[in-house]
């Protein structure tokens, strides 16, 4: 909750990420934030399972209102080096709307998402950890 | 005339004071959440929407009867029942599988089959039907020929009425297409293949259900083996859910050298083989006109990590389906419990935290490991012979 109520705090006093959509279609997955980017993402279907295919439904979003593409999506897990044995395809659906499809976690355990984010000539990583069972 | 009641006191005391009690082990919240997650047992039937006879009555039955028939091979002699035998657990109890000649792997067991999303070691078929087209047409397997099963099916009349019940029309004259429905109906019945409850899955369902009395019923080895198998081994990080496999790949360090200056790739060539299939799921024999099932297929990355991997096998009838590993190169249980424990971390070039790492293993704690590996088999009911196709 307290999460929550910072965030939206943080996202009021920022006006362009205030206007950025968060709505993932049902209900809200995951924010991360960097100074210059706003993503919003969740899985289709809602559950991740081992080894089972899913999707992430996407929203990205800049601080300066700047339109943002989202180059890649991948996940890796840390501790072992080794990635996916699957590579995304990302679909852009405009307005900042993305779709990246083929993911496929193969183990339990801690997997880090890594999202490739542009806009204009300025890109970045942000990361996300999942703790699979 | 005393000694009786005597005795019958002593069982009731021995019973009062937690006889059975002391035959389980503690086992945490989180561990009875992880042994959850290998049941329940047995699965839901499976249907491949690939495949337009997967879970038909008719199209199983036309794959059994084509399943024992020699006459799909070149020479008359060799059936799929030839290497897959019922009575050895769908294997054939060979280190390495005898076609026209002696190949370099060991044959599969068939158990659990239609739940994968990979098949054969190598994992080259994206579907159960497309992987059983390979030894069809392998010459060192089965040699059949592009046009054999077709000429068997519109030649022999039983199996031509069966395939018409199946398909909805007379085998006609479409090669290819009949090669393929021979396919498809041989998944049909391999898709049936579903091993028998063991005693784990007693044990597993009565923990799950609080049921201490039931669950104490599970020897303590195997317990403690458990423990290990979900625990430091961490076993379950790749032989996880119910049929104790990802359906993935890995190396575990069994050396890929067929014969002197010779390797089998894995995972790599399979890969290869995919790509290049006109039977893979992305091709036209696909009966899945929605394409959700060609997600794997389309998005595998082949990569040089892929190399050395083979398919991690599902380990239900484990004991009782040996010789071990791709290549058979393990004779026993032991054996394989062996390797697990001795592994040269060398040979393995990880460069994180290992997933395959040298266990250290006492004699006991070994020992341990195979009694839970034990517990995963169970006596299959015998098979009755299959229905005449057309009576």
């Amino acid at each position: 909750m307290k999460l929550a109520v910072a965030l939206l705090g943080f996202l009021l006093a920022t006006p362009a990420w205030a206007d950025c959509p968060l709505d993932l279609g049902r209900g809200t997955g995951w924010v991360i934030y960097s100074d210059h980017y706003l993503l919003a993402f969740r899985p289709d279907p809602l559950r991740i399972e081992v080894g089972e295919p899913f999707a992430l439904v996407l929203n990205v979003c800049t601080k300066s209102g700047e339109p943002a593409e989202l180059l890649a999506v991948d996940a890796n897990m840390p501790e072992h080096r080794h990635g996916m044995n699957y590579r995304p395809d990302i679909v852009a659906k405009g307005d900042g709307r993305f779709r990246a499809e083929g993911m496929l976690f193969h183990m339990p355990g801690r997997w880090e998402i890594t999202f490739d984010v542009r806009a204009g000539e300025e890109s970045e990583r942000l990361t996300h950890d999942i703790i699979l069972k | 005339m005393i000694r009786f009641p005597l005795l019958l006191l002593s069982l009731l005391g021995l019973w009062a004071g937690g006889v059975f009690a002391q035959q389980l082990l503690d086992w945490t919240p989180e561990e009875i959440r992880t042994v959850e997650k290998h049941g329940p047992w047995p699965p839901s039937p499976v249907r491949d929407p690939s495949n337009k006879v997967s879970g038909t009555p008719a199209g199983i039955l036309l794959g059994e009867h084509l399943f024992n028939d020699p006459r799909l091979s070149g020479d008359g002699r060799v059936s799929c029942a030839t290497c897959h035998q019922a009575g050895r657990e769908w294997s054939d109890g060979l280190a390495r599988a005898r076609g026209t000649v002696e190949l370099d792997r060991r044959t599969p067991s068939l158990w659990n089959i239609g739940y994968l999303h990979w098949f054969g070691w190598d994992g080259a078929g994206d579907s159960l039907w497309a992987q059983s087209i390979r030894p069809l047409l392998d010459p060192r397997e089965m040699n059949g020929g592009p046009a054999r099963a077709a000429e068997l099916l519109r030649g022999d009349a039983a199996l031509a009425c069966g395939y018409e019940k199946a398909f909805g029309s007379a085998p006609g004259t479409d090669d290819e297409r009949l090669l393929v429905d021979t396919a498809k109906a041989l998944a049909a019945f391999e898709a049936t293949l579903v091993s028998p409850r063991t005693p784990f899955d007693d044990f597993r369902d009565a923990l799950v259900a609080g049921n201490r009395e039931g669950a104490s019923r599970y020897p303590l080895a195997a317990q403690r083996g458990l423990k290990l198998f979900i625990g430091d081994a961490n076993c379950n990080l790749c032989h996880l859910g119910p049929r104790f496999t990802s359906g993935e790949f890995g190396d575990i360090g069994i050396p890929f050298f067929v014969r002197p200056g010779e390797v089998d790739p894995g995972r790599l060539g399979g890969l290869g083989r995919l790509a290049a299939s006109p039977f893979n799921l992305l091709g036209k024999y696909n009966d899945d006109a929605t394409g959700n099932n060609t997600r794997r297929t389309r998005h595998v990355q082949r990569q040089h990590t892929n190399f050395g991997e083979f398919r991690v096998p599902g380990l239900r009838q484990v004991g009782r389906s040996g010789p071990y590993m791709h290549n058979g190169s393990l004779a026993t249980l032991e054996d394989v419990v062996r390797h697990y424990s001795e592994v040269s971390p060398d040979r393995l070039h990880s460069d994180g935290i290992p997933l395959v790492r040298p266990l250290g293993l006492t004699a006991e704690q070994s020992a341990d490991l195979v009694a839970f590996l034990r517990s995963l088999d169970a006596e299959p009911l015998a098979r009755p012979r299959p229905a005449p196709l057309c009576p």
